[in-house]
């Protein structure tokens, strides 16, 4: 696939890996519009870690969906790398979640019918192609399983997300957002359903991940869960502050 | 950079490995199969029946009767065996014969209580070598020896045809004579005595050996009518019973008797016969003089039709025939009893002798595809249904996938294929079910005829015994769904037990209402393969339309979906 020949956009800083400019969300609930994002920015480099920390509906979830492709901005751009996520086409887009982006949920979000080790599988079956899956199997699994283990759940392989505990499922979550090697992890309150200690843990998990290199941007109501990032940026009013 | 393989949606691993777990670790999905299963199953069932039944019809109509019947009833045609010759000569014409056919009376052998030793019957009076080349009696013939030793040891012990050799009374049948002393014989159908019972196998037994029609006689009492309408004295012969015939068409076998020709025309006083001048002086032994002959009468005249000629063809070539014979009779001074004239002969196809019971037949399988449509439209709507509570319980997972970047084409392939399967297993289940209650619907219908067999409802209530047990099991425990669910058992299963026991035996294909003694039991393969793709195309586009629906959802709203 070549790459898309898209402009950078001017205000795009130098060694910037994800950037919204300017976005603009709004939802239409009937007859009554709700801006939700008035005109955002963010910029995120290489390897940083940044909170969003903002009151509940403030539109923090929207701002991430839209960095991650699920969503499109009503005005303004996304940029990854460079290039104007916008402008991406619907296979392309799918290929940029699947590839570049991790996603975790506050609620988890597993397929109850698929087993830890399927779940956490689920981004390679995706991406790859039937034959190349033949080919590499193996070595995904093995990639798999030593995710799995390290957030010690290797004796939970065949167990469904309904038998395993909250931290548990956030921990299957997450070693599924990692199984592809995304650039960018997205966690949208990923403690938010947990409570303090198994929390801990887990931005322990996030923590070790982004010592090793990975860009991660988090969405948090809470200063001190905010307090783990580099940086910290508030979504007031439908703006970055 | 992004040098990555196609990824087809189609192809892809997780929608394989998504439909396997959806289909295999819930019930909806097996509900979905049942339901088109029992679809097919019924439509298949349903209709081979159906259309076994007319075959029959067709197939039996033909060999009963031939292709074209000439039919002058009660005073019959004269100089028939002249007009049979005309017949023969025709292009169209493979075969005819002559018969006379009428009611009459027969005592039969056995003790039958009041009155039913006498029954009516229709009496067939045939030349037997030429009514087999026209129909084809000589297949109907029952008591013939088995086709081999192997034939043989597959029939019961008490199956006559094992017992005894039956090969003289097959020879005898065919020439409607007890070759032995020269005795006129009767060909009865198989239900014209009492004697016979069916069994299971569709093979017959007496009921009592003493009474095996083969072994007696019978007398038949028929009543000649004159030409002015009116009854004169009845004649009644004995004839031996030298075989019995089953058509497989009950109406015959209930009714029907063959006798020689020459002794029903006898019988009805429509043999050859001179004709006396009454007016004039008797002579010395008080006979009157002969003046001439009065010709010998067949009431019909059965043609089968040449190899490629179909039944129209030849009946306008009969009808042509029979024309010119009335003008060539009617002009012969010589000739005192003219034949009929054309218009007063009924010269029909077996389709049109047959049409009151072909129509309404024709008419109930349009009526079955109609109302095989609306099953087939209410089967679409069930599993529509199905798949739209299961792609909205979906809608999250779709999201989900979506999110880790499932295309949409991909999420519709996971329940295309759900549905294909769906309806593939369906449909292969629908066709094996049909296939086992069509091979043994005759058998079925019998068990449903007895009484339930002891073993089977003491069955039943040892079931509902156990269940019982579970019952109070579980409300010992106090589990409200597991007291439900067992409570309802053990009512159902007490329900069926005793549902057996008083069960007394119904049929519901009362020969003497359906034409034929046995229930058809020919799968329609055609037609069965026709409702299998149906189904599973129906299946499919019962799933395609909440897959594409499931497609269009924007991933955010999915995710938010409860
Ligand atoms: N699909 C939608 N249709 C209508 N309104 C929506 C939709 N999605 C989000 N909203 C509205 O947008 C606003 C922002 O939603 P968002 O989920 O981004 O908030 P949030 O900051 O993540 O809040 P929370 O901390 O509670 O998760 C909310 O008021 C919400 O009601
Ligand atoms: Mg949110």
């Amino acid at each position: 696939m070549t790459m898309h020949p898209h402009s950078t956009p001017p205000h795009a800083a130098e060694g910037v890996l994800l950037s919204a400019c300017d976005v603009v969300r709004t939802y239409r609930m009937g007859r009554v519009e709700v801006p939700v994002l008035k005109s955002a920015s963010i910029d995120v480099k290489p390897g940083e870690w940044v909170a969003i920390l903002g009151s509940s509906g403030s539109g923090k979830s929207t701002l991430l969906h839209l960095l991650g492709g699920l969503d499109r901005a009503d005005s303004g751009t996304v940029t990854f790398r460079g290039e104007h996520v916008g402008g991406y086409s619907q296979s392309r887009l799918d290929r940029y979640r699947n590839e570049h982006i991790g996603f975790v949920f506050q609620f988890y979000h597993l397929l109850p019918e698929l087993n830890v080790l399927e779940n956490t599988l689920l981004p390679a079956t995706i991406g790859i192609g039937r034959f190349e899956w033949m080919r590499r199997q193996g070595e995904i699994r093995d990639r798999a399983r030593m995710l799995l283990d390290r957030f010690g759940l290797s004796h939970r392989f065949r167990h469904r997300p309904a038998e395993l505990s909250g931290g548990e499922r956030q921990r299957v979550a997450i070693a599924r957002a990692l199984m592809h090697n995304p650039d960018v992890l997205l966690a949208d309150e990923p403690t938010g359903n947990l409570d303090a200690k198994t929390g801990d843990t887990i931005l322990d998990m996030i923590a070790e991940q982004h010592r090793a290199g990975l860009t991660v941007v988090m969405v948090t109501h809470d200063q001190w869960i905010a307090a783990r990032a580099d940086r910290t940026v508030h979504l007031v009013d439908g703006r970055v502050a | 950079m992004f040098l990555k393989p196609l990824r087809f949606g189609t192809l892809a691993v997780y929608t394989q490995l998504l439909v396997r777990r959806y289909l295999s670790t819930r019930i909806i999905p097996l509900i979905a199969v049942a339901a088109v299963g029992l679809c097919v199953a019924l439509v298949v069932i349903v209709v081979s029946v159906m259309s076994g039944f007319l075959d029959n019809l067709r197939a039996s109509g033909r060999t009963l009767m031939g292709d074209v019947v000439i039919s002058y009833p009660v005073q019959g045609i004269p100089y028939y065996k002249e007009f049979i010759a005309d017949v023969l000569k025709l292009p169209g014409a493979a075969a005819a014969t002559p018969l006379v056919d009428t009611y009459g009376l027969l005592r039969m052998p056995y003790p039958g209580g009041p009155n039913k030793d006498v029954v009516t019957a229709q009496v067939w009076a045939i030349e037997p070598e030429t009514f087999s080349q026209v129909t084809e009696l000589d297949r109907t013939i029952w008591w013939k020896p088995a086709a081999s030793a192997q034939e043989a040891l597959t029939m019961a012990e008490d199956d006559p045809r094992r017992q005894q050799d039956l090969s003289g009374l097959y020879e005898d049948a065919k020439v409607l004579r007890d070759r032995a002393t020269g005795r006129p014989g009767a060909l009865l159908g198989m239900h014209v005595s009492i004697v016979n019972q069916r069994q299971r196998d569709g093979s017959y037994r007496p009921r009592n050996s003493m009474w095996w029609m083969p072994n007696h006689e019978i007398t038949v009492t028929l009543v000649p009518i004159s030409e002015k309408g009116t009854v004169s004295q009845s004649n009644s012969r004995v004839f031996k019973v030298v075989n019995e015939v089953m058509s497989g068409v009950f109406q015959v076998d209930k009714n029907r008797v063959f006798i020689p020709l020459k002794e029903g025309q006898e019988l009805l006083r429509l043999d050859e016969a001179p004709i006396v001048d009454t007016t004039a002086v008797p002579d010395a032994s008080g006979n009157y003089p002969v003046i001439g002959t009065s010709p010998a009468r067949a009431t019909q005249i059965l043609v089968r039709a040449k190899e490629g000629v179909t039944p129209d063809e030849l009946r306008v070539q009969v009808a042509e025939a029979y024309e010119q014979f009335y003008l060539q009779k009617s002009a012969d001074p010589n000739v005192r009893t003219r034949p009929p004239a054309a218009e007063y002969v009924s010269i029909m196809t077996w389709e049109q002798r047959l049409r009151d019971l072909i129509a309404p037949v024709e008419k109930e399988r349009q009526m079955m595809r109609i109302l095989f449509s609306i099953t087939y439209l209410v089967c679409a709507g069930l599993i529509l249904a199905i798949f739209w509570s299961i792609v909205s319980e979906k809608t999250r997972d779709i999201g989900i996938l979506r999110a880790i970047g499932a295309s949409r084409m991909g999420v519709l392939w996971i329940f295309l294929r759900y549905g294909l399967t769906i309806g593939m297993v369906g449909s292969g289940v629908g066709i094996v079910l049909a296939w086992l209650v069509i091979r043994n619907i005759n058998a079925i219908h019998m068990a449903l005829g007895n009484d339930a067999p002891p073993w089977l409802y003491v069955t039943f209530f040892l079931l509902a015994a156990g269940s019982a047990a579970l019952t109070v099991r579980a409300l010992t425990r106090s589990r409200i769904l597991s007291v439900l669910l067992w409570t309802v058992a053990t009512l159902a299963l007490v329900g069926i037990g005793t549902g057996l026991v008083l069960h007394r035996g119904f049929l519901i294909w009362d020969p003497a209402v359906y034409y034929f003694a046995t229930i058809p039991s020919e799968m329609d393969w055609n037609n069965a393969w026709i409702t299998a793709v149906g189904a599973i195309v129906f299946s499919v586009l019962g799933a395609a339309v909440p897959a594409a629906r499931a497609a269009d959802i924007d991933p955010v709203r999915a995710l938010r979906y409860e």
